[in-house]
């Protein structure tokens, strides 16, 4: 799939903005902040409704502007449908065709992206929300009813947590009403928990062959889920629902002690182990790069084997932040059939045929010429 | 805003109704103006006595001009199943089906921590005092299908299963004379789990 046309509208230095891309690689070149990572940054809201830079909303819009929009022309399977973001202080509007999606899972999957941009590097070495956050946006884009069950067991949580400070306080004393959310919560937790496995059997599959090749085939990546039960991945739904009760009813007292929910896919992490090492605790910094850039890369394969299309790709700033090595193994991967986006400050110093080849946009200060 | 004091009190209070923003209360506040005296006078009428004289039945909950409601006073109908719903309109939409012939138990809301409401603070106690008291065989759940009903319906549940009263959750799934294909994913799996023999 790829963007054929982006028009933006008072979008954070956009006033207004209309281009048309290349289908292969799209360079995008400019002084630091002019707008460059704006840009990328609008074709990942276009595919996933938010911004991977900030949670609050209103910083799209344009300074003094009512709303902001963007609008992108995306060519998938032959079809060429428009797909529009539109956000103002009221609230935000997603549209499929031209027809507004009340539900976020029936808008994001529309279009595919991967992004990589310098902070993805803290995927290996940053918090576990990073690596949670992670594992529902791709999953999120290649199963969108996972982004559904993601947002009952949201939900569940919430009210599970308000009501276990509440018993924490004994404003509250009823066991019922607290299984009965346990109950719930499970539901959703041992779906969501399933369908974790199963994508991380696939991110597995393609991501080991692409580290081997990048760390010259001296290492072995291993990836492994650290859930908050004791379960093995090859357990089914309900298998995993009887864990999770036991545990419940094991911990509750601790539970309502503490005032919140201990247990469940809000508080699982991703490991990544090289050579059996753990690559967080005692990798190299090189080591973690090349652990976030497999990771990145596999996803490329893994949507392309899920989706049937492969997705955009965005390189914000990452070129720099590799080496010659690294670089020449990440254009070598995207070429002739990714719809790239790289953008960089300067070319200078990276002398790969796949750039040569690209379309030329320069930015500055909220404007682009080709 | 530079009305005449009536004319701002009146666009305030059209303010309070739900679905009318500043623009329409102005609006409607001239409308009125304009009326007859007449029309105004049985309009404020209609207001007040909506408000004075409707309560809640005392059995079920459901809003009514006569304690008991005409419902709970009817003895034609089938005493021995409740359908317990979350608020009065549904119970209207119920009645104009036609097709269900027990009595009702209107909750008032559903259960939700996260907003202070506990099993006490809607219609819960009374409903358990009326299945000590009634001779009743089912109760049927008849809460919204989203998180608070349904947690709602399966507190109830447990609460009422010791004692042997059937409980059952209407199901959900497709609108009848709809099309398969324009289903959303979630309701069509819904749909699924909930199939049954032929």
């Amino acid at each position: 799939m790829h963007i054929q046309q982006l028009k933006l509208k008072n979008y954070r230095n956009y006033g207004d903005l209309d281009l048309s891309f290349d289908d292969k690689v799209n360079l995008i070149i400019g002084e630091n902040a002019q707008g460059k990572t704006n840009l990328m940054e609008a074709i990942y809201v276009l595919a996933f409704s938010k911004s991977h830079r900030t949670p609050r909303e209103k910083e799209l819009i344009q300074w003094e502007q009512e709303y902001a929009k963007i609008e992108g022309r995306i060519t998938k399977r032959n079809q060429n449908f428009p797909l529009e973001i539109i956000i103002s202080t009221k609230g935000k509007k997603a549209k499929l065709n031209r027809i507004e999606q009340k539900r976020l899972s029936d808008y994001i999957g529309a279009l595919n992206v991967v992004m990589f941009a310098p902070e993805d590097l803290t995927l290996v070495k940053g918090p576990p929300q990073i690596r949670r956050r992670f594992i529902d946006m791709e999953l999120g884009q290649i199963q969108p009813r996972y982004i559904y069950h993601l947002g009952q067991y949201q939900k569940v949580l919430k009210q599970r947590n308000h009501l276990l400070k509440q018993m924490q306080r004994n404003v509250k004393t009823d066991p019922t009403m607290l299984n009965v959310l346990t109950d719930q919560l499970i539901e959703h937790a041992a779906t969501l928990l399933e369908r974790r496995f199963v994508f991380l059997e696939l991110l597995r599959k393609w991501a080991r062959p692409i580290h081997h090749g990048i760390s010259r085939e001296l290492e072995e990546l291993e990836i492994k889920y650290h859930a908050t039960i004791e379960v093995s991945e090859d357990a089914n739904k309900e298998k995993i629902e009887t864990i999770y009760l036991s545990k419940f009813n094991e911990i509750q007292e601790k539970e309502i002690e503490r005032g919140t929910t201990l247990i469940g896919p809000h508080r699982d992490d991703l490991i990544f182990f090289v050579n059996n090492k753990d690559v967080q605790t005692f990798g190299s910094q090189g080591q973690q790069r090349t652990t976030a850039l497999s990771i990145k890369l596999a996803e490329i394969d893994l949507i392309y084997n899920e989706v049937g299309e492969y997705p955009i790709l965005l390189l914000d700033d990452v070129l720099s932040e590799l080496d010659d090595y690294r670089q020449s193994h990440l254009l070598n991967t995207i070429q002739g059939k990714v719809q790239t986006f790289v953008s960089t400050t300067s070319v200078d110093g990276i002398n790969h045929e796949t750039l040569k080849k690209a379309e030329l946009f320069r930015v500055n200060s909220g404007t682009v010429v080709t | 805003m530079y009305y005449p004091e009536p004319i701002s009190k009146l666009v305030d209070s059209f303010t309070k109704l739900p679905g009318i923003g500043p623009k329409t209360a102005v609006r409607l506040a001239f409308f009125v103006i304009n009326m007859k005296d007449d029309d105004v006078l049985e309009f404020a009428n209609s207001l007040v006595n909506a408000k004075r004289e409707l309560t809640h039945c005392s059995v079920c909950g459901h809003i009514t001009d006569q304690d008991p409601c005409s419902i709970c006073q009817d003895d034609t109908r089938n005493q021995s199943v409740i359908c317990v719903v979350q608020d009065p309109k549904d119970v209207i939409a119920m009645e104009k089906m036609k097709e269900f012939n027990g009595k009702y138990h209107v909750l008032h809301g559903a259960i939700s921590p996260m907003d202070g409401i506990g099993p006490e603070d809607i219609n819960v106690p009374d409903l358990l005092n009326r299945l000590k008291d009634e001779e009743v065989e089912e109760l049927i759940l008849a809460t919204n299908p989203n998180i608070e009903g349904e947690a709602t319906a399966m507190y109830i549940s447990r609460l009422v299963k010791p004692s042997g009263i059937r409980t059952t959750r209407i199901a959900h799934g497709l609108p009848v004379g709809g099309d398969l294909e324009y289903a959303d994913e979630v309701t069509l799996s819904k749909a699924l789990e909930g199939r049954r023999d032929l």
